[in-house]
Formats: structure tokens, C-alpha cells, sequence
């Protein structure tokens, strides 16, 4: 993103990584009564920005909400745009994009479950897990030509595609991660360092989750059956079966499962996406300038579910364009997570909804009793949560 | 022949129950509805919806500058295997944006309502806390940075005196 954009301090605000977010917690003790939310640290005036841009323009600036799920934002804005357009997207070009769109799940996934061992202070797994992440990013570098901001898609179809070469390199790699996944999977329900900081913390029942709209992997694993794929397909999701993750314990150790269970999914749809590709061209020619109307598109990013908002009014540039990132759908959830819990649990409560980490780099408590307060860093936060549960 | 005929169904039931309230309706294409209903009755449609209908989701709340008026779209998710996605809007008046809250009869509307007070100036009667959420703490009163008189220019020159 250029450096004016970054200045302009308006627009929506992205949940995206090394974050910086402002939760004030009412704490009894060590049981904490209330939570209060500030966001927009760094609020970039994206929304703005896409009214001054053209449609192609938009298509780049669009990845830049989020680091980690840029094809996430890209697909759901090019689903959009085309669908606003008229055009038919090639069948080819529709299941690459569900491969990648994968591939970016397997990374982010990943991702979060070495941030969560991290917060846990098992740092083994980290590392481990980050390694096996390698290699969906280097997949995506293969098919893309970059391992973040992948730029895989274009009005009308795809940029690249894909070889029989990147073909076998996608099985093999699909067969590493899906083998590390079950036996991540095999750690998490018998490790006794994860159930005894996961389990039973941050609970979130099914009601809540329904009433307060919380959006993927954090509503799954409070068993509510909710999966853009599946009930609002795009790309190829309609034609590639593959099962709903849902768990019902509603806790940090639910959405442990229900992350590591969806890598090993994503394995599976990119095995049937590249045994069933179908042939012919990659894309066709779209127009530059989208006729007047609106255009709604959802999509399930890794995090939960993505939406955006189109108005058009004939030009080459959107008069309006809405993005609500799937994080910002999480916070009233998180809120509820946290009450009732223990300040130790703060740092794995949080980082369970995936957001993007350092929205937790401040943290101010309030004393119930005295009205004192006092501001904990992060790495504050998480010695003294090693400290209460004696590791 | 694209099927929308449950989205057609759902369009003729609200027309039936709710008569002049609703302003228009467009069948845009499968699990794609858009409705425009009279601001004043936004409470007791988004109730009908929730409670009978299943649209019990609010995915987010758009804000939309139209000149003299104001549109706040509800984007409202069915419970379904295959869901519709409903956007319904109410256009309200620029001089006095006001509307009732959506968090008694959706909770998880709450943070949304607070983004489109913030960003148009949208004041929502009844809801709990209306405090910043996302402009910075200085931020002018009265200045709603994605109405459209508000230009990139003067934003940044507002940013730049409150920065000093």
C-alpha cells in the first residue's frame, strides 16, 4: 500500500497481523468481570481509498487488508466484481483458485496453531508446526510466484496456470501436510500440556455463538454448523465434496480440533481439485468499468466468514466498497469468551479466535475492588500466565 | 432457468405482511435478495426476520452515502444448508440520521452499529455504548470520514492540524 494510504487514518479497520488493539478488562482478583474493546490502531482508510481507485487498482489494494489471507480478500472481491460484471468465470480457472485458496487455509491454520502453542508455552510444537508450514507457502510461491500477496487472481479468471510439474508437487505436498496434521491432531487430544491450558477455557456456548454472530472456525467449534462453502458456494466448492468440522465443546481445545481437522480437509479438496481438473482456458477478457448496481459476496476466508459490499455506478471505479474482515465478527464473541475466566487465560482465549496476534500487545486491567489500574505488555501477560500455572 | 423461487417467496411474504413499509425488493440472483424498507419500520421487519424467518445472522452493517440520505444496509444470513443473504436497507434523512438499535433483536450487531456511528455520523437509538471504536481519540466531532463531502484532501489536512 503507498505511504498516503497509510496516513489517512479513516476507512474500516482490518483485524490483520502484528496488530495493535486496546482491551480494557475488569478483573476481581484474578477472574475478570468486564472486557471494553478499542480498535483501529491501524486504521488505514481502505474503504476511502477503494472509492479513488479503478476496479483493477482495487483488485491489489484489496490483498493489502490482510497479510495472511490476501487470496481470501482477493477471491471474494473478484467473485464480486465478476458476478457484478456478468461474466463466466472457465471452470479451469475456478478450481485453481479453490487450490490456492486451500493452500492459503493449510498456511493460516498452521500459522495459528504454532501462535497458540506459542501462548501456551510450548514452543516445540511451534516449531515444528512452522516448519511443515513451509511448504503450503512454497506451493503457493510455485503456482503464484509469491508466498504472501499471491496476486492469483485477475478480473476473469487466474494469471497462471498450473503445470503437471506444480501438479505432482502439489500431491506430494499435500501428502506431507496432511500425514503432520493427523499427528498434530493425535498431540492435541492427548498431550497433557494442551488439555491442561485448552481445555475448558474460554468457553463459548452455542447460543452465544448464534447470537452474537460469531463467523468460522471460533463458531464451528462451538458445534454451530456454519461453513461459507458450503451454504453459499463459489469457485469449485459446489462440485468437490468435502466434510463440515464442527465440535461441541465450545472451549480453546474445540477450536484447536476443528483448525487441525480443516488442514486435514483442505489436503483432501486439493487432492480432488487436482485429480479432477478440468482443461481449457484460465480466464476470459473482462470489461474495465462495472454497470450500476450493487453486489454482495461471501466467502469462508481461514478465519471465518468474509463480506463484502459493492456499489457501482457505471465508471470504472466502485462508488462504494464494504469490506468486514472475518475477526471483526469475532470480537463481541471474544468478550463473552473472557469474562468469567482467568487473566491467565487471556493470551490462549485470544489468540483461539485467530485474530491477527499483537491486537493483544496492550492490555490494561481494572481493579474491581480498588479501581486501580495497571497496563501489561504481552510478554508481561504471558510470564505471568506461566507463572500461575507453575510451568 | 436459474432457480429463485424460495428467495421470490420470501420477497411476496414480506410485501403481504408488510405492505407500504416495504419500498422495494429486488430478486437479484439465487441466495442474493435486496430489500429497501421504510426506516421507521426496520424493528418490526428485522424481528419478522429473526424470529420467523431464521435470518438470525447479521453478517455486517453497510453505510452508504446517497446525497441527502443516508442508507444503512443489514446484511442478514439465513439458517440454511444453502442461505439466503438479505440485504435490507433503510434510508434515512442526512440532517437527522437516526434509526432504532439492532442489538436487541440480534446482540451481534453491536460492534457493527458503532462502525457506521463512527464512519456516517448514523445515530442508533437505544444501543448501549456509542463510545470511539475505531478513529483516533482526538478525532473532530462531526467529521464522518466516508460521507462523500468529506474528501481524501481535507481529511488529511484535519489529520495533520491534530497531529501538532
Amino acid at each position: 500500500m503507498s505511504e498516503s494510504t497509510y496516513t489517512v487514518p479513516i476507512g474500516p479497520q482490518h483485524p490483520a497481523l502484528k496488530e495493535p488493539e486496546n482491551f480494557t478488562l475488569t478483573v476481581d482478583g484474578e477472574e475478570i468481570i468486564d472486557v471494553k474493546i478499542r480498535l483501529g490502531y491501524v486504521h488505514r482508510g481502505g474503504e476511502k481509498a477503494f472509492e479513488s481507485r479503478t476496479y483493477v487498482q482495487n483488485m491489489y489494494l484489496i490483498e493489502r487488508v490482510c497479510g495472511i489471507c490476501a487470496m481470501a480478500h482477493q477471491l471474494c472481491y473478484v467473485n464480486n466484481i465478476e458476478s457484478m460484471m456478468e461474466i463466466e468465470v472457465p471452470p479451469r480457472a475456478h478450481y485453481i483458485r479453490t487450490i490456492v485458496a486451500e493452500l492459503e487455509r493449510i498456511h493460516s491454520h498452521l500459522l495459528w496453531l504454532g501462535v497458540a502453542a506459542h501462548e501456551i508455552g510450548f514452543d516445540t510444537l511451534f516449531m515444528y508446526v512452522w516448519r511443515d508450514r513451509e511448504i503450503s507457502l512454497d506451493l503457493m510461491e510455485e503456482i503464484t510466484g509469491n508466498r504472501v500477496l499471491h496476486a492469483a487472481n485477475t478480473l476473469g479468471g487466474v494469471r497462471r496456470d498450473l503445470s503437471t510439474d506444480i501438479i505432482s508437487k502439489l500431491r506430494k505436498g499435500s501428502k506431507i501436510i496432511r500425514e503432520r496434521a493427523e499427528y498434530y491432531k493425535k498431540i492435541g487430544l492427548t498431550e497433557k500440556t494442551i488439555l491442561k491450558r485448552a481445555a475448558g477455557v474460554g468457553i463459548l456456548p452455542y447460543k452465544d455463538a448464534v447470537e452474537l454472530c460469531a463467523v468460522g472456525p471460533t463458531t464451528r467449534a462451538s458445534g454451530v454448523k456454519k461453513d461459507v462453502r458450503k451454504f453459499d458456494p463459489y469457485s469449485a466448492y459446489d462440485e468437490i465434496p468435502f466434510d463440515l468440522i464442527t465440535y461441541d465443546s465450545c472451549d480453546v481445545a474445540a477450536r484447536i480440533y476443528v483448525r487441525v481437522d480443516e488442514t486435514i480437509e483442505s489436503t483432501k479438496i486439493i487432492d480432488y481439485a487436482i485429480s479432477h481438473l478440468p482443461s481449457g482456458p484460465i480466464g476470459v477478457k473482462a470489461p474495465r468499468s462495472v454497470p450500476p448496481g450493487e453486489g454482495v459476496s461471501l466467502l469462508e476466508a481461514p478465519r471465518g466468514e468474509d463480506i463484502h459490499y459493492c456499489k457501482s455506478n457505471g465508471t470504472d471505479k466502485p462508488e462504494r466498497y464494504k469490506v468486514r474482515a472475518p475477526t471483526l465478527g469475532n470480537w463481541a464473541s471474544m468478550a463473552r469468551m473472557l469474562i468469567g475466566g482467568y487473566v491467565a487465560d487471556v493470551p490462549i482465549t485470544l489468540a483461539a479466535i485467530d485474530p491477527c496476534m499483537s491486537c493483544t500487545d496492550r492490555m490494561t486491567f481494572v481493579d474491581a475492588n480498588s479501581d486501580k489500574t495497571w497496563t501489561w505488555s504481552l510478554e508481561r501477560l504471558r510470564k505471568h500466565a506461566k507463572k500461575f500455572y507453575g510451568r | 432457468m436459474i432457480e429463485t423461487k424460495r428467495e421470490q417467496e420470501i420477497v411476496d411474504e414480506l410485501k403481504e405482511k408488510f405492505g407500504q413499509k416495504i419500498i422495494e425488493t429486488k430478486v437479484q440472483k439465487p441466495r442474493r435478495v435486496f430489500v429497501t424498507i421504510d426506516s421507521n419500520s426496520l424493528i418490526e421487519v428485522a424481528e419478522y426476520l429473526a424470529h420467523e424467518k431464521g435470518f438470525t445472522h447479521v453478517s455486517t452493517i453497510s453505510g452508504l452515502d446517497l446525497g441527502k440520505e443516508l442508507g444503512v444496509i443489514y446484511h442478514l444470513i439465513e439458517e440454511s444448508d444453502l442461505a439466503i443473504t438479505l440485504s435490507l436497507r433503510a434510508n434515512i434523512p442526512k440532517e437527522n440520521p437516526k434509526l432504532s438499535t439492532l442489538v436487541k433483536v440480534i446482540p451481534g450487531s453491536v460492534l457493527y452499529e458503532r462502525e457506521v456511528h463512527e464512519l456516517f455520523g448514523v445515530i442508533f437509538t437505544g444501543h448501549p455504548d456509542l463510545s470511539p471504536l475505531i478513529l483516533p481519540e482526538k478525532w473532530p466531532s462531526g467529521v464522518y470520514p466516508l460521507r462523500k463531502e468529506w474528501k481524501v484532501e481535507d481529511l488529511k489536512a484535519k489529520i495533520n492540524r491534530m497531529r501538532k
